[in-house]
Formats: structure tokens, sequence, C-alpha cells
């Protein structure tokens, strides 16, 4: 079976590598073609899987712990008051 | 650099923009402010300073248009040039190392061996946090850009006043950073390496 053709741009090379792809796919700018193309390349590519999880798990985990919840109300009132002064 | 078309706003729209397109995203600006001074009091004064500019400036704001990646282009720009100089930091990222690292073609290289998914799980607490704190604030920037944020290469690169291969390459190595300092805390909390 031919391998289907690879939508990822190459960003140095010849043919886009094995990093270009995972890093594309987690910064968030991959397209669902190319997000398809390679969970197929990994069934097949071992240190792209193991990257792939490790690598996603700590981006989850960075999005739940690092989010820092709501800003301080006395701020959020300083700002609101200073404005209306400024307007009126 | 693009010219700025200088918009014409009532009181009343001012404070529509002000209300409806700039405050809801506040939270996001306060962590911001955080992540870059890493004190909770710096980061009031630099959300505070850059609520204040947006406004003052709000007619260079066209409306509709992305006010969350001008507000923190905003932010990021009160940082360098008014906090960072205050504290004399100065910029400490080593570009060239960055450039060559991620010319690099060897996959296998970029897998940290000794940090495992299982690992993870365990880090319940402060590491995750305390590892981007750890990091230098160029490289904790992108990470909140891009993980937290959801930030797109070209928003990152207006932000930053960079080229997006910058942006590309100074993210990669933020997350090669990040994992040796999650493999520092795996290791001391007793995972051996595999």
């Amino acid at each position: 079976m031919s391998e289907p053709t690879n939508p990822f741009t190459p960003v140095t090379g010849k043919k886009p590598t094995c990093m270009e792809m995972l890093q594309f796919i987690l910064d968030g700018q991959a397209t669902p073609e190319q997000k398809e193309y390679f969970r197929s390349h990994m069934d097949h590519c071992m240190p792209c899987f193991k990257s792939y999880h490790l690598d996603m798990a700590i981006k989850e985990l960075v999005q739940t712990k690092c989010c820092g919840g709501e800003a301080p109300t006395e701020l959020v009132r300083t700002i609101k008051s200073q404005i209306a002064q400024n307007i009126s | 650099m693009e010219d700025v078309v200088r918009q014409h706003y009532t009181d009343k729209e001012k404070r529509e923009i002000f209300d409806h397109e700039f405050l809801p995203h506040i939270n996001s600006m306060y962590n911001f402010g955080y992540r870059l001074t890493l004190d909770r009091d710096d980061a009031k004064d630099l959300v505070q300073d850059t609520y204040f500019k947006a406004f003052r400036f709000i007619e260079s704001f066209q409306r509709g248009t992305n006010a969350k990646a001008w507000l923190f282009r905003i932010l990021k720009n009160s940082f360098i040039n008014d906090y960072r100089k205050k504290i004399k930091e100065p910029n400490k990222v080593d570009y060239q190392e960055v450039e060559s690292y991620y010319n690099s073609e060897d996959v296998d290289r970029q897998i940290t061996p000794d940090l495992r998914v299982d690992a993870l799980k365990d880090m319940i607490g402060d590491e995750i946090s305390n590892a981007l704190n750890a990091l230098d604030v160029d490289f904790r920037t992108v990470i909140i850009l891009c993980d937290l944020e959801g930030f797109k290469y070209e928003e990152m690169a207006k932000i930053l006043d960079i080229p997006i291969g910058t942006v590309r390459s100074r993210l990669h190595r933020a997350r090669q950073l990040l994992k040796e300092k999650l493999s520092e805390y795996a290791k001391s909390m007793g995972y051996k390496n595999t």
C-alpha cells in the first residue's frame, strides 16, 4: 500500500521531518488533514508516538495548572472606576 | 509596519469597546502579567497600566478586530519598556543556540528519555507551574501564548515583534527546556530513567 501524500510543508529541508510535523501539531497549527496524516504516521513511527503522548500530556498539564484563575476583584474595580472617570 | 488607521469613537462607543472587547480578557491578561513578572503586585500594576494605555489609544483600535492580541502586545511592550528596565533584567536567551538546535533533524534527540507520561500523572501540585516559571521569560512567554491562550504563529509574531520562524524555534526550545525541568522533578520524585 502506498503512503498518502504528506500534507505538511517542510520548514528546513525538502521533506517535512518528524520533528516539524510534531511541532505543528503541538503548536495547534495543523489542519484536520495534517492531524489525520500524523495519526496514521504514528502507527509506524515509535519515536513520534512516544514524543506526541508525552508532549501532549505536558501541554494539558500546563493548561490545567497554569491558567491562573480570575484577576483580583479590586484590580477590575480600580480599572473600571478610573476609566469611568476618564469618560465622564 | 502596518499603517494605523485612526478611528473616531463617541464616549459611549469607547465605553462599549472597553467593556465588551477589552475587559473580558482581564483574567488572561492578569495571568500573562503574573507569568512575566512572577509577582502578583507587579502583575496588577502591569495590567492596570495596559488597560489605561489601551483606553488612551483606543482610536488606534479597530472595533471587531483581535482585541486580545492587541492587549497582549501592549502588555508585553509595557513589560519590556517599563518593568524590565526598572529591574534591569537583560534578555538572556541565546538565539544562536535556539536556531542551531531547531535545525537538528534527528527526532530521537528530541525525546527526553527519562521522562514518562506516568511520572507526569503524579505532578498534581505546583511542579508544572514552578517548572514554567523557572524558564527564561522569553521561553515561558511563548508557551503561555501558544498553550494557554491558543494564539497562532502569526498572532504571536505580531505580539512579540519577531518573525514567525523565530516564534516556531523559540517554542520548540521552550518545550524542550520545560521537559528537562519536569524530568528533574520526576527524578526527585523517585522515577527512574527508562
